[in-house]
């Protein structure tokens, strides 16, 4: 998967129910814009940032995450190089399932339409 | 990512000795269409396979030190747990037992001599019906005890002994 696929993939699960519409007041870009971006027309550099911005604001609201990250500074600091190896292994290998499990999903006539 | 996916060797068990299209392969494995192509993708990239953009065999020519990788213990390890881990996470329909029994010296042995016949008749099964059922429709076996004690020793340590 490309970065732009990566991209809309996350974008995609901290929305899920978004419209087009949605979508397109979210980040700025012009509703059919955004229609052909998540049918895979290649991606500006400045659409790729609005997307990423809005993804990072999403994560950093999560209470998990500020967790997760105190978490990994705790680990580093107290487990072994072999801990840690497993961890990177394990979270390696949910990554890569994901991103190749990626259903790439085509926002039909119908949906454009309600948007 | 070290190592294959539990997905990825699903898919190269699938294809085996044989040469498949991608149908064929999708058919047999029962991935979703979109998870089979990407990983028919990647496969092919890291060299596991090779492909005329029809028919996709095993790449006999793959090198010493991917093999090592892919059948090191380490790898092996990795996919036992993402199973078990899958396993535990299904809910309905699943037989999962894992309990702390108080076994005497006699009935440890009993234990273990049914766990060889176990062995033996999964073995002789698999021979028998592996030519006739699809891997998707294959079912995922383990078994296996340890001492407790070793357990939590294991456990404290955190790595290998």
């Amino acid at each position: 998967m490309n970065k732009q696929q990566i991209t809309i993939q996350r974008y995609r699960q901290l929305f899920p129910q978004e419209t087009l519409r949605e979508t397109s007041i979210r980040t700025n870009i012009q509703i059919t814009r955004v229609f052909r971006l998540l049918n895979g027309k290649p991606m500006k550099v400045k659409e790729l940032e609005a997307f990423e911005k809005i993804i990072q604001h999403k994560i950093a609201e999560k209470p998990e995450m500020a967790k997760l990250k105190s978490l990994m500074d705790e680990a580093f600091a107290i487990l072994s190089q072999y801990e840690l190896n497993k961890i990177y292994d394990y979270i390696s290998r949910k990554n890569y399932l994901k991103k190749n499990s990626a259903l790439v999903t085509c926002l039909d006539d119908k949906e454009l339409m309600q948007a | 990512m070290k190592g294959l996916s539990t997905l990825e060797r699903v898919i190269l068990e699938t294809i085996g000795m044989e040469s498949l299209t991608s149908e064929k392969i999708l058919r047999d494995s029962g991935l979703h269409p979109n998870v089979c192509a990407n990983l028919l993708q990647s496969l092919v990239m890291r060299g596991f396979l090779k492909t005329n953009g029809v028919i996709y065999q095993i790449n006999k020519h793959i090198s010493e030190s991917i093999k090592e990788e892919v059948n090191s213990n380490d790898s092996k390890h990795a996919e036992s747990l993402e199973m078990i881990e899958a396993i535990l996470e299904i809910e309905n329909n699943k037989l999962f037992r894992l309990q702390k029994i108080a076994l005497d010296e006699k009935d440890l042995k009993i234990f273990h001599a049914m766990l060889l016949n176990l062995d033996s008749f999964l073995k002789e099964a698999h021979i028998k019906s592996s030519s006739m059922i699809a891997i998707k429709n294959r079912q995922v076996v383990f078994w296996g005890y340890a001492s407790l004690e070793k357990l939590m020793n294991q456990l404290v340590v955190g790595g290998p002994r």
